[in-house]
């Protein structure tokens, strides 16, 4: 492929420093969170995420030198072979905390869970790029990319892992809007998801139960799983305006927030950097998110524009799950925040697709081959 | 093929970015609409959950550092304390507890000796302490009790305590909760309320070593806010200990010796200036302030006309009186006024312009040379060195030996005495000295100011040969497990003015105040004849400052002059140096002196018995034994 002069120029330096800004207080974050007052803990997470920021830049790097029509040719390739991993991590994955979803390459663990994310927002936009429907979609119409969705999601709901499995489920459910639905198909399935609710809650694990009750109610369990819920608006709610500064926060030096340095980040960085950092991050994460989807409007084809509205979706709703469950607003779900958590796979996903963000934007104004 | 989005298409697309946007917009000012709920408007409360939760982070109080004598002795350990505390928790209604608690006291005749705060509607709000120090019965009835008191629990935290008492109040001062204003005022971040700090003595001034580091411990509580385990735990770190160059044995001896009469006493080793024993009297207890003083206590310790709360030895100004003679003799001689054999005749008084100043002596000492007017003190040949010195030389000599000046004593609230001069006269009263002023200083009354500390300084200076030295009373600092952390080494702050000759025959003199014929120390002869020494008596009434209780005094006729002694001994390379000033004694002779003598004494009988080691802390207040454990 011939290096074409304007993709320099139309690189979209905002948002790739956005994401690196976000990444860093991320990381300064993930330092603060595994910072102990006492020294029989020994935590180098930082060490490692920082590792993963410097892989995903090169991956992103390698990412926007292939025009992204040219690898979404092999779309449902790589979906086929993220669902593969998933029968891996079924059969072979590593569990811990009772939920298997890792798989060793390398000497790394690996999520598929994640990558799945990202791949079947590929698929689903190579689907529905190749079957527009300019009158909107009917359910039976749909059923083919849902099954794109309810094959992964079957398999992460199996790890168990309800958080990501729910993501899916959101990401199918934004980009079919976005592609258009039938109005009377709409109400349809509107009526039967609320059918579906009482059916869906007896599939789930009791832990499950009990997180989504606790969420109705964390006073009636405070020692049980209402903990932590409680201990993290504790933890917010004690940063105040200022904050209490950072690698000061109590709640999170004497650990008691639970999973502090992947689900609940942002109780940490709220407590230590108060309303006033809080806010500066979300309105980071506002910016990023629009950002996005100015992309998404600006794509030279509705393929671009899909998988652009795709990553802008996993992206939103991730940040809004995960800081809406930490602030109390929405059950505890095990959805990591993004470039904010630690974790080596939700961070190269995402990069990955941010990669893809830029790989769009740099070629929107380039004319069909 | 790829789909182009040409003209029409984006229009539908346009709409649903709309609407996307929107959401977006909205559901993320959502997450900042409940960041602002949790943090602005429950701030506080939140603030006040997470150190006071279901799960509870409870602050461990470190063990303040011991202080020991320079033997090694313990004169400030540490106790344990039981406090009464309610934590609010599911237990909201502490008044209901409360009286709870009141009604079985009150069967045992007890009561609960702290009000309950006034709580209002607040949901949350900090743990509250009812009592402090609570007796061994109490903490029973708390205990047998639990179940129905709850949210109720007892706290143990280290308290103070100080084995010396009274006797060692003024040198290692006391401790308390951190006030509001100390807090104001801190800015390093390492004090948090209801922290234990220094308040005076050493306790203050060392206070960054004492204190140690707080630990923290997680508990759960079960609803009744009792304990049901320990999750997390923070090993608070013990403050550092503290040596001092106090000789527990001097200390004690010169407290019996003086705790009957106002005044202070400082014994110093003039080989490096060491404080060996310092006390200032009327003292008060410092095991009071244990768990808080009470308001009664307080307001006596506080409006007591006798200031037992002041240290006289280091803040306490006096005119030196016949003490100060030494001084006005070494400027006499080092400027070449006089010789040792220049001589005046004392007739009973001495005559400037129409005015008489009286010897103490009414009937005179006849002719005196220097050696002689030392021995007997005779205020008229020290008139004639004033008027012949003047007042700028002979402050200039003061304040070589270290008067008029902070001697620099790690105690908080040193005084720096006064030694005037012409211009500070005029700066201060506008004014022009007068020659009979100068007449006045030069036997120590009048606008002179010395304190305890600045004259056994500047006498142990004379005594060994010439340094005058820093007072050191902290020898140094160790880690709980004795290795040295910093060491306090002698400094020296400067030499005085004075040739070798000069500073010998000045020891001559004072070696003939205690043992020739007519001296006036005689109270400090010994068989080795080994004590050389001043006695001085000063006519204005000790604190100054105080107006109220110089004019109580008068009017009650109870007024008396100030006696002074100030010694070294032995004659040939000291080891001791003692200043005694005792308030309304009298003479200086034989008020003072005799307690300087019980301090030698003990202090070379000591010295002779070598075969047994330094004598360990005999009596200990009994008051702060006895409230150990009640």
């Amino acid at each position: 492929m011939k290096f074409d002069r304007r993709l320099f120029f139309n690189f979209d330096w905002t948002l790739f420093f956005l994401i690196l800004i976000i990444s860093c207080i991320g990381l300064l974050n993930i330092y603060s969170a595994g910072y102990s007052l006492d020294n029989f803990r020994q935590e180098t997470l930082y060490i490692k995420q920082a590792q993963w920021i410097i892989i995903s830049l090169l991956l992103i790097g390698i990412i926007i030198c292939i025009d992204y029509r040219f690898i979404c040719r092999f779309a449902y390739v790589i979906y086929a072979v993220s669902i593969l991993l998933l029968i891996v991590v079924a059969l072979y994955g590593y569990a811990t905390h009772g939920s298997q979803r890792w798989i060793a390459i390398g000497g790394f663990f690996f999520q598929p869970s994640e990558l799945v994310k990202l791949t079947i927002i590929i698929a689903l936009a190579k689907y529905f790029d190749a079957h527009m429907i300019e009158r909107g979609y009917r359910l039976r119409e749909l059923l083919i990319p849902f099954c794109i969705v309810l094959i992964p999601f079957l398999f992460i709901l199996k790890q168990p892992d309800l958080g990501t499995a729910l993501i899916l489920i959101i990401l199918f459910l934004s980009m079919a809007f976005f592609i258009g639905i039938e109005w009377k198909s709409l109400m349809l399935a509107f009526a039967s998801g609320v059918l579906l609710v009482p059916i869906s809650w007896l599939l789930l694990k009791d832990y499950q139960k009990e997180r989504i009750m606790t969420f109705f109610d964390p006073e009636n369990d405070p020692l049980g799983s209402g903990y932590h819920i409680i201990q993290s608006i504790i933890a917010i709610g004690s940063g105040g305006i200022f904050g209490k500064g950072y690698l000061k926060g109590t709640q999170t030096q004497l650990k008691f927030l639970p999973v502090q340095q992947t689900d609940f980040v942002f109780s940490v960085f709220a407590e230590e950097w108060g309303f006033l950092g809080g806010l500066i991050l979300i309105i980071m994460f506002s910016v990023l998110i629009l950002w996005c989807l100015k992309i998404a409007l600006q794509s030279r084809d509705l393929l671009g524009m899909l998988i652009s509205f795709g990553i802008t979706m996993l992206i939103f709703w991730e940040v809004f799950i995960n800081v809406g469950m930490v602030l109390g607003i929405l059950p505890v779900v095990g959805i990591p925040m993004p470039f904010f958590s630690y974790g080596g796979s939700s961070m190269i996903v995402l990069m990955t697709a941010m990669g893809f963000l830029l790989n769009i934007s740099m070629r929107r104004f380039i004319l069909h081959p | 093929m790829h789909r182009q989005l040409n003209g029409h298409e984006p229009g539908n697309f346009r709409k649903k970015f709309k609407i996307a946007f929107a959401i977006v917009s909205i559901m993320l000012s959502l997450l900042i609409i409940r960041m602002w709920h949790l943090q602005v408007i429950r701030g506080d409360e939140l603030t006040q959950r997470s150190e006071n939760n279901s799960v509870r982070l409870r602050k461990i109080k470190p063990l303040r550092g011991l202080i020991m004598d320079t033997n090694g002795h313990v004169m400030v350990d540490n106790q344990p304390s039981f406090d009464i505390v309610f934590v609010p928790n599911r237990a909201r209604n502490i008044h209901d507890v409360a009286s709870k608690l009141k009604n079985l006291l009150a069967a045992r005749d007890m009561a609960l000796s702290m009000d309950i705060p006034s709580i209002g509607k607040k949901r949350w709000f900090p743990s509250v302490k009812l009592e402090k120090n609570i007796s061994m019965e109490k903490l029973a009835i708390v205990e047998t009790h639990a179940t129905d008191l709850p949210g109720v629990t007892v706290e143990v935290v280290p308290i103070r305590k100080y084995l010396g008492g009274e006797m060692m109040a003024h040198i290692i001062g006391y401790t308390g909760e951190i006030s509001q204003e100390e807090l104001k005022k801190e800015t390093s971040g390492d004090f948090s309320v209801g922290d234990i700090v220094g308040k005076d003595g050493l306790e203050k001034y060392l206070d960054q070593y004492l204190k140690g580091k707080s630990g923290a411990e997680q508990i759960e509580v079960n609803v009744l806010g009792k304990e049901i385990k320990v999750i997390g735990k923070i090993e608070p770190v013990s403050g550092y200990n503290v040596v001092l160059t106090i000789d527990s044995l001097l200390q004690k001896i010169a407290w019996d010796a003086l705790k009957d009469k106002a005044g202070a006493v400082v014994v110093m080793d003039p080989r490096d200036g060491s404080v060996l024993a310092l006390v200032s009297s009327p003292s008060f207890d410092p095991n009071l302030f244990n768990g808080g003083i009470s308001f009664d206590d307080w307001e006596d310790l506080a409006n007591d006309p006798s200031h037992p709360m002041g240290n006289r030895a280091i803040s306490g100004q006096y005119p030196p009186g016949s003490t100060y003679k030494l001084f006005v003799a070494a400027a006499a001689l080092e400027e070449g006024l006089i010789t040792p054999d220049t001589s005046f005749t004392c007739n009973g008084s001495f005559e400037l312009g129409n005015r008489k100043y009286k010897c103490w002596q009414k009937h005179g000492h006849g002719r005196v040379n220097l050696h002689r007017a030392i021995v007997e003190s005779c205020d008229v040949y020290f008139y004639n060195l004033g008027k012949l010195i003047g007042v700028d030389k002979l402050a200039e000599y003061a304040r070589g030996f270290g008067l008029g000046q902070f001697t620099g004593i790690d105690l908080p609230r040193e005084k720096s005495g006064l030694i005037p001069t012409k211009q500070w006269k005029l700066s201060k009263f506008r004014e022009a000295w007068q020659m009979g002023e100068t007449i006045s200083i030069a036997i120590g009354q009048g606008f002179d100011l010395v304190t305890p500390i600045q004259l056994v300084n500047a006498y142990s200076a004379l005594a060994n040969g010439g340094t005058l030295y820093k007072p050191r009373i902290v020898k140094r600092i160790e880690t709980a497990d004795g290795r040295v952390l910093k060491a306090f080494e002698p400094e020296q702050k400067a030499s005085l003015p004075l040739s070798q000759k000069n500073i010998e025959i000045l020891q001559y003199g004072l070696w003939g105040v205690v043992n020739e014929n007519g001296g006036t120390g005689r109270a400090l002869m010994r068989k080795e004849a080994d004590v050389c020494g001043k006695t001085g008596t000063a006519q204005v009434v000790g604190l100054p400052d105080d107006e109220r209780a110089r004019k109580r005094k008068i009017i009650s006729a109870k007024f008396r002059d100030h006696a002074l002694f100030v010694c070294f001994a032995p004659y040939k390379n000291p080891e001791i140096a003692i200043v005694v000033i005792a308030e309304n004694a009298g003479h200086g002779g034989s008020a003072a002196a005799p307690i300087a003598r019980k301090i030698i004494d003990a202090y070379f009988e000591r010295k002779n018995s070598i075969h047994k080691k330094s004598q360990p802390l005999v009596a200990v207040n009994q008051r702060s034994q006895a409230g150990v454990y009640r």
